[in-house]
This record gives C-alpha cells, sequence and structure tokens, in this order.
C-alpha cells in the first residue's frame, strides 16, 4: 500500500533465490502465494533444521527466510541452522543471507538468532510487499530492522537511557546518529523516510542499519551475551 | 498400612436406611488425632460425650488400646476439604501432644502412688516400658499421619530432618519398651542379650521390607507426578477451549465479515501470547503495561493493527496517567482519520517519556482544528501541558506523527538533558499554545513550561487538574 510498492518492481535483475525454512506446511505456502516470483524465485523449502541445512547447502540460495523455531538439530531451532551454514556461498560466491521470521516476540530469541549471524528479523505478520523489500535489502547485504527489533536495540544497548558512544567504532554502545536512526525505525519510519528527517541518504540509513547490527553481534554487552546465555550460544 | 490404604472406594457406604458418614477420622474437630471426632460424627452425636467416654476408658485401661486401634485403622477424612486437606488445627495438635504426654504421665505415676505401697516396684517396672511403648507408637504413626498431610504442602529442610528424627525415635523408644517388658525382673546379661535379639529381628524385618517399601513409594510419587500432570493438562484444555476454541467457532461464523475476522483473530493472538510468554518482569502497573494494554484496546476497537514498541519503563504517576490518555485519543484519531500502518513508540528514558503515534493517513494541521474539536486540543494538547508535558503535531509526507513528552520524575536522576530534545522540534506548540489560552484559562499558568522544577505529582503549578480532566472523556474527536 505505501512505499514498498513503487520500490518493488523497480528492478529488472535476475530473480532473487530462496529457500523458505518454516515447520507449518501451510505458512510456507502463503510465503509462496505472496510472494512475486520476478522478483524472489523460491528454489528449495525445509521443515526442520537437518534438511535446512541440506537444502542450503545443496541449492546455495542468495537469502534464506529462517524461522526461529524449528525442530531437529540440537534444539536451538534457527540458531541451529545459522551455525552448521556459516560459510555456506550463495552461486556468485557471497555470503548466504539470512532473515529471520518469527511470531515470537521473545528478546532472546531474536537476539539469539541476530547473534547467530542472521541479517534481519521481522514477524509473520509482516505484508508480502514489505516481505519482498526486506528480502531485497538482505540480498544487497543491508540489515533489516523491524520497529520491535529497533526498541530492542535501544534497550539493550542502554540508548533508551541515555547511554551513546563516544567513537563510532565502540561496540558496547550506539553512536548518537545510530540511535537517531534506530529511534526513527522504531517510531514506525521506512528508510527512505528517516534518511528524509535526517537529511541523509538511504545508503548512509542503510549504512547506518548494518553498523547497529554489526554491533548487535559483535557486542559483549551483558544485556546481550545474557540473552545469548539463555540459548547456549556462548 | 498398605492394604487398607490403596482402596479409596466410596461404594461400600450405600446403605439406604441411614445415610451415615464413614468413619474417617475427622480433620476439622480433633485433639489428637481426630479419632473421637471421626466417631462422633459417624455416629452423629457429640464429640465431647465421646471424648469424655474415651478419657474413662483411657483410664480404666483398654482406652489406650481402642484409641489406637481406630487411628491405625481409619483413614483421614480428605472429602470435606476435597484435595486440599488445610491441616487447621495442627497448631493445637501439637499442644496437645505435649498435654497428652503430661496427662499420660501423671496418670501413670498416680496410678502407681494409689496402688497400695508394696505394689509400688511392681507396676512402675511394667508400667515404664508400657507407657515408653505408647509414645513410641505414637510419636511413629503420627509422623506417617504428618507426612500424609505435608505431601501436599511444600517441605522445609528442618521439616524433612524432623519427618525422620520422629519415627526413629519411636522405634528406638518402642524396641526398648517391648524388651523392657519382655525382661521383666531378669538379670543385666538376659536384658542385653534379647536386646540384641529384638535388634536383629528389626534389622531381618527392615531387610525384607524395605524392597517392598521402596517400590511402594516409587508408586506412590510415580502416581502423584501423573496426577499433577493430569490436572496441567487438563488446565491447558480449559484454557484453550476458553480461548481458542471459542474464537475459532466465532471465526468461522463470522467467515463473510473480514474486519471481524481479522480483529477476532489479533485479539486471541495477542491473549494466547500473553499467556505463553507471560510477561516476566513488567509490573501491571507501569507506564509501559499502561500503554500496551490501551493500544491493545484501541485495536480492539477498531479492528487496525497497532505495532506498539516501548523501551524503558517508570512508575505510573499523574502525568503518565495523561501521557496514556493522551496516546489514547491520538491512536483513535489514527485509526479513525488516518491510514494504517499505525504505530506507537514510547521512550521512558532519563530525560523523561517521549511517545510519538503515527499514522500513514493524509495529515491534518493544529491551524485547522476547529475550536469546537475538543480531541486533539483538550484530549491532546491540553492534558499534556497540565501536566508539565507537551504535546505537537507534524505532518509527514505519508501520514502524521503526534509527539507526547513527559519531564522526568521528580526523583529520578539526570534532569539536566531534558531540554535537550527541545531545540529539534519545529515550533508547533507556540501556535498551539496561543490558541488554547484562548479557551483554557488555567493555560497560562503552565505556558512557561517548567520542566524539570514542577516535574513532581505535587509541584504547586498544576491547577485544578481534576476539573477539566473530566471533560475530554465526552467530546471526542473530530
Amino acid at each position: 500500500m505505501t512505499s514498498p510498492t513503487h520500490t518493488a518492481p523497480a528492478k529488472a535483475t535476475s530473480p532473487i533465490r530462496l529457500v523458505l525454512v518454516d515447520d507449518h506446511r501451510m505458512f510456507r505456502s502463503g510465503v509462496k502465494a505472496e510472494l512475486d516470483p520476478a522478483v524472489t524465485e523460491v528454489v528449495g523449502e525445509a521443515p526442520d533444521v537437518d534438511t535446512a541445512v541440506a537444502v542450503i547447502k545443496e541449492t546455495r540460495p542468495d537469502v534464506v527466510l529462517l524461522d526461529v523455531h524449528l525442530p531437529g538439530g540440537n534444539g536451538n531451532g534457527g540458531v541451529d541452522v545459522l551455525s552448521a551454514t556459516r560459510g555456506a556461498t550463495t552461486e556468485a560466491g557471497q555470503p548466504v543471507r539470512f532473515l529471520a521470521l518469527s511470531v515470537s516476540d521473545a528478546a532472546e530469541d531474536v537476539i539469539a538468532v541476530i547473534r547467530a549471524g542472521a541479517r534481519g528479523y521481522v514477524t509473520k505478520t509482516i505484508s508480502g510487499n514489505d516481505l519482498m523489500t526486506a528480502v531485497r535489502r538482505v540480498a544487497d547485504g543491508d540489515a533489516v530492522f523491524s520497529p520491535r527489533l529497533a526498541g530492542f536495540v535501544l534497550d539493550a544497548f542502554g540508548a533508551a537511557a541515555g547511554e551513546i558512544a563516544e567513537v563510532d567504532e565502540e561496540l558496547d554502545r550506539l553512536s548518537a546518529r545510530e540511535r537517531e536512526v534506530m529511534r526513527l525505525i522504531a517510531r514506525g519510519y521506512q528508510y527512505k523516510e528517516v534518511a528524509k528527517e535526517l537529511f541523509i541518504s538511504i545508503k548512509t540509513v542503510e549504512t547506518h542499519v548494518s553498523s547497529v547490527l554489526r554491533k548487535l553481534q559483535l557486542s559483549s554487552r551483558h544485556e546481550l551475551t545474557a540473552w545469548a546465555m539463555g540459548r547456549r550460544l556462548l | 498400612m498398605g492394604e487398607d490404604g490403596q482402596v479409596p472406594d466410596p461404594q461400600p457406604v450405600v446403605s439406604p436406611p441411614v445415610q451415615r458418614p464413614k468413619l474417617y477420622r475427622s480433620s476439622s474437630d480433633r485433639w489428637i488425632a481426630g479419632v473421637c471426632g471421626g466417631i462422633a460424627e459417624h455416629l452423629g452425636i457429640s464429640s465431647a460425650l465421646v471424648r469424655l467416654l474415651m478419657v474413662l476408658a483411657v483410664v480404666a485401661g483398654p482406652g489406650v488400646f481402642v484409641y489406637g486401634f481406630f487411628w491405625v485403622m481409619t483413614r483421614p477424612d480428605t472429602s470435606a476439604t476435597q484435595g486440599v486437606p488445610v491441616a487447621r488445627s495442627r497448631r493445637p495438635l501439637t499442644r496437645n501432644q505435649v498435654l497428652l504426654v503430661i496427662g499420660a504421665t501423671g496418670l501413670a505415676i498416680g496410678l502407681g502412688w494409689v496402688s497400695p505401697a508394696g505394689q509400688l516396684g511392681r507396676h512402675l517396672g511394667f508400667l515404664l516400658p508400657v507407657f515408653a511403648v505408647a509414645v513410641g507408637a505414637f510419636l511413629a504413626w503420627s509422623q506417617l499421619d504428618a507426612s500424609e498431610r505435608s505431601r501436599w504442602a511444600g517441605r522445609s529442610k528442618r521439616g524433612r530432618i524432623l519427618a525422620v528424627a520422629r519415627p526413629v525415635v519411636g522405634v528406638v523408644l518402642a524396641t526398648v519398651g517391648v524388651v523392657a517388658l519382655a525382661t521383666q525382673g531378669q538379670g543385666f546379661d538376659v536384658v542385653l542379650t534379647s536386646a540384641l535379639a529384638a535388634v536383629a529381628v528389626l534389622v531381618g524385618a527392615a531387610v525384607i521390607a524395605l524392597p517392598w517399601v521402596v517400590r511402594m513409594w516409587q508408586g506412590l510419587q510415580a502416581e502423584q507426578t501423573e496426577r499433577i500432570r493430569a490436572t496441567e493438562r487438563a488446565d491447558i484444555a480449559a484454557h484453550l477451549h476458553d480461548s481458542v476454541l471459542q474464537t475459532l467457532a466465532l471465526v468461522q461464523r463470522r467467515a463473510d465479515d473480514p474486519a471481524t475476522v481479522i480483529r477476532l483473530a489479533r485479539s486471541q493472538e495477542r491473549e494466547l501470547r500473553e499467556w505463553l510468554y507471560a510477561d516476566q518482569n513488567r509490573s501491571t502497573d507501569s507506564l509501559a503495561s499502561a500503554v500496551t494494554t490501551v493500544t491493545h484496546e484501541v485495536e480492539d476497537e477498531h479492528g487496525i493493527p497497532i505495532e506498539v514498541v516501548v523501551t524503558g519503563d517508570r512508575p505510573m504517576d499523574d502525568g503518565g496517567q495523561a501521557l496514556v490518555k493522551a496516546t489514547r485519543e491520538a491512536l483513535l484519531n489514527a485509526v479513525r482519520h488516518g491510514a494504517p500502518p499505525v504505530s506507537v513508540y514510547v521512550e521512558v528514558g532519563p530525560s523523561g517519556v517521549e511517545a510519538f503515534v503515527r499514522d500513514h493517513g493524509p495529515g491534518f494541521e493544529t491551524t485547522e482544528i476547529g475550536d469546537d474539536r475538543l480531541g486533539v486540543r483538550e484530549s491532546i494538547l491540553g492534558r499534556m501541558r497540565r501536566h508539565g508535558g507537551a504535546a505537537k503535531i507534524r505532518r509527514l509526507e505519508s501520514g502524521t506523527e503526534i509527539e507526547l513528552t513527559l519531564p522526568p520524575l521528580a526523583g529520578a536522576d539526570g534532569a539536566t538533558p531534558a531540554t535537550a530534545e527541545a531545540p529539534a522540534s519545529t515550533a508547533v506548540a507556540p501556535a498551539s499554545t496561543a490558541e488554547a489560552s484562548a479557551s483554557t484559562a488555567e493555560a497560562p499558568a503552565t505556558e512557561p513550561r517548567p520542566n524539570e522544577t514542577n516535574a513532581g505529582p505535587t509541584a504547586p503549578p498544576t491547577p485544578a487538574p481534576g476539573v477539566r480532566e473530566a471533560q475530554p472523556t465526552g467530546g471526542r474527536t473530530t
């Protein structure tokens, strides 16, 4: 309805090769029906961790839509898929990107998959158009933050409580600019709107978001490690 | 006593003529083990009478055995307090235990004194061992009773030690008593040998009985966990039935009305989610939970999904209440006049509270609001100002965003950056305040927006908050 509509058919390059990993067949077919085959081509599906690992290694997709909760593996769901396929590459030689998809709002689930290497997180109630935008963004190597994930990030880095990094490279805090970007995303702004609001380019917004994602994955802040510990990641 | 313990069958009591209650040991009317109370209930007579008779019987001699027999052979009454046999009379029981011991000792000694002086020695020699056996048996049996009771309640560490110590002491006492009885008037050697023999027999019996006891114990525990699991399953089934199944039935019936179906699904989803991931550490009486609740209410009323994100939290106060009400009003505006997606973001930090309500509709300007539109003017702008906060409305390229701010709590630390937010905002506030001052008399008092100084609810310049507060609820939005 909104902005994603006119950005979706913009690129006329080859479709993004996609693997769907979700233990609910109904959900998989629902997603397939919503996606535009000209933009995204579903090359494989998997209902559990072990099948997912095999399918990803065999089809070498650009993007994997990964459910957080999955049967099989070591019992850690999506996290197990991420750790088992670390280093997997697409046909073009790029690393395979993962977009986490979940019905769960629990912070530990979300943070766990992000720290295990997912490039973004969206809820299953996302519209088809928004999902396609998110997939494209992840395929391009950018990060996808839902408002809720942005809220988690602000909380986890203490940014909401006013902790701001002195230098951008500091891993345990957000820089002032990153905080602004996160706040706008939490307020429901699209990247385009964030860019307009802060008088920066969309590319810069994407850079900020990716840098936040990197901090989220590498930081040793207590709040993050505690969450990860809960999922036996460390 | 296992054989009567495993047959909880209420069938045998179907004696049509007189529906007499089955003989249980009373759990409500009892001094020692509830035997007398139980008999009285069973026979339908006064328990005081039964007790008097029992005391007489005890004094006469056979009463102790009669009481013991009933104690052993009857089960405690659990029907009255179905499943939860609360140990209501436990305190009096322990005091009565002491009383009983004292009374029985007095009785024994009295019997000894009263009888002819020459027989005193022989009497004592007989009575003391009997007394020891009785006390030992009492200790062991009362423990069994207690363990049955405490199985339902939680057990402390001290309770567990006591649970082991009591039967051990009881058994030792009883054994000593029995040995003493059996070796009346014999020499020390004989006493020693018989004591050894008694111990040997006990050990033998224990060796034989142990596996059986252990197996029975395990069986009991298995049965217990099974019962707990069954209750849990029943709870879940009941919950799913009351919520999910009902909603699914409704969804089927309203299949032709997509809006209703969406609303039903959404509210059911939220309810189920709350039940599953019951929010661990968020108190129910905080700003964050209030905002979330109010968002869900609006969502339910209008069937438009609203994304709500809250970071940080703080306890509720007057300002918080105002913010929640203003948020509600803003959300109502957004779902009525705006377009989805609608989102709420509330950030509670050391520099105060900021709330953003955003929609994607055509938007409106504050200057376009007529004087008669109380919704925006009073419920949002006026209300926030009266509580030391501020509200502004921004028209975006697609949609509208209402921003609500509150100063930090009076006791909160770091009030310094409170004004840091203000310069970034474009001046919508002056226009609205000028307008508002015409209609609201108290506006000039709060005009200077004294952010840090009067943040608390006790601050002086919050004139008549109650008077204005009542009005906005009646006057709805544009």
